[in-house]
């Protein structure tokens, strides 16, 4: 199968599978039975799912987008990008919290 | 009717040997006004997510509870399924580069479908909201769902009229623009990270 050689299959496998590891993370209860837990911030977790999706970003950056084989002044551009982004969030979420 | 066109898939050769061919230099992906318009927007989207952060501390338990109402699994449905059409795209642009034009239609109207798919269910998931009614004391919270949602919406649209594009562009006789075709697939790829953001944003965070 062409198709499980090409290095891009592997990286949506990898996209599919943080998708669903944040899932987990991240999994509230039915509106029906909220209970308190779910009610309240987790630092925790929201840095865990946070950085989860920088990475997933960076890799559609990197491999879908091809930005990896791109100069390198574009390459800083959307990591600066990436690493602003994960700070910014999770310093307002604390900030705020 | 993947495995249909994985024959000419494996004509291609896998991109990291393609750039060994070419002595590892830098090749520029889509054409700069592409890039020029995707930076500006995720700054733009940035901002957004700068106010959603700091106002979701400012009133977590409406958040919370607004966000408990959102169906977690449709939100991973959607994912999935623009990651899905996100490697399509990027299968299309890699047939485009080896002149299998009729391959990269095929692949591209894949991705396209896909993208379709997310709008209706996206289109669903807001009318039962709305259908529904929302929580007592989650107005924030919408506002910004209905909003960042309602953006990304837009831009489906656009990369979707976009994708139309490069359709044409392949259906043309001779060999494809392939940094068109590129722009067209960095434009796609562009709604899928942003939706990654936002659904970790709105449906994941505690």
């Amino acid at each position: 199968m062409a198709l499980f050689r090409n290095s891009l299959t592997y990286v949506w496998l990898f996209l599919v599978g943080t998708t669903l590891v944040s899932w987990w993370l991240g999994a509230t209860t039915a509106v029906a039975d909220i209970d308190a837990s779910a009610l309240s911030l987790n630092f925790t977790v929201t840095v865990g799912i946070i950085l989860i999706a920088v990475v997933k970003t960076r890799f559609v950056i990197w491999h879908f987008m091809e930005v990896r084989h791109g100069p390198s002044w574009l390459r800083w551009t959307c990591d600066s990008w990436l690493a602003f982004l994960a700070v910014m969030v999770i310093a307002l979420y604390r900030y705020s919290m | 009717m993947l495995s249909g066109g994985g024959a000419a898939i494996e004509r291609v050769p896998d991109f990291e040997m393609a750039d060994q061919q070419t002595q590892s230099r830098a090749r520029f992906p889509g054409q700069p006004a592409m890039w020029f318009f995707v930076i500006g927007d995720l700054w733009i989207f940035t901002c957004y997510f700068a106010c959603y952060a700091f106002d979701r501390g400012q009133h977590s338990a409406g958040f919370l509870q607004g966000q408990l109402t959102l169906s977690q699994g449709i939100g991973v449905f959607n994912t999935i399924l623009l990651l899905t059409s996100s490697l399509l795209v990027a299968f299309c642009v890699q047939a485009a580069r080896e002149g299998a034009t009729a391959l990269a239609r095929r692949l591209l109207l894949l991705g396209g479908g896909c993208g379709i798919v997310f709008l209706l269910v996206k289109a669903s998931e807001w009318y039962l909201k709305i259908s529904t009614g929302l929580p007592e004391g989650s107005d924030s919270f919408f506002v910004y769902y209905f909003m960042l949602t309602g953006l990304h919406f837009l831009h489906v649209c656009l990369g979707l009229v976009i994708l139309a594009l490069v359709f044409r562009e392949l259906k043309k006789a001779g060999p494809p623009h392939v940094a068109f075709v590129e722009s067209g697939a960095i434009y796609w790829h562009l709604v899928d990270l942003l939706w990654i953001i936002i659904f970790a944003l709105l449906y994941l965070l505690r």
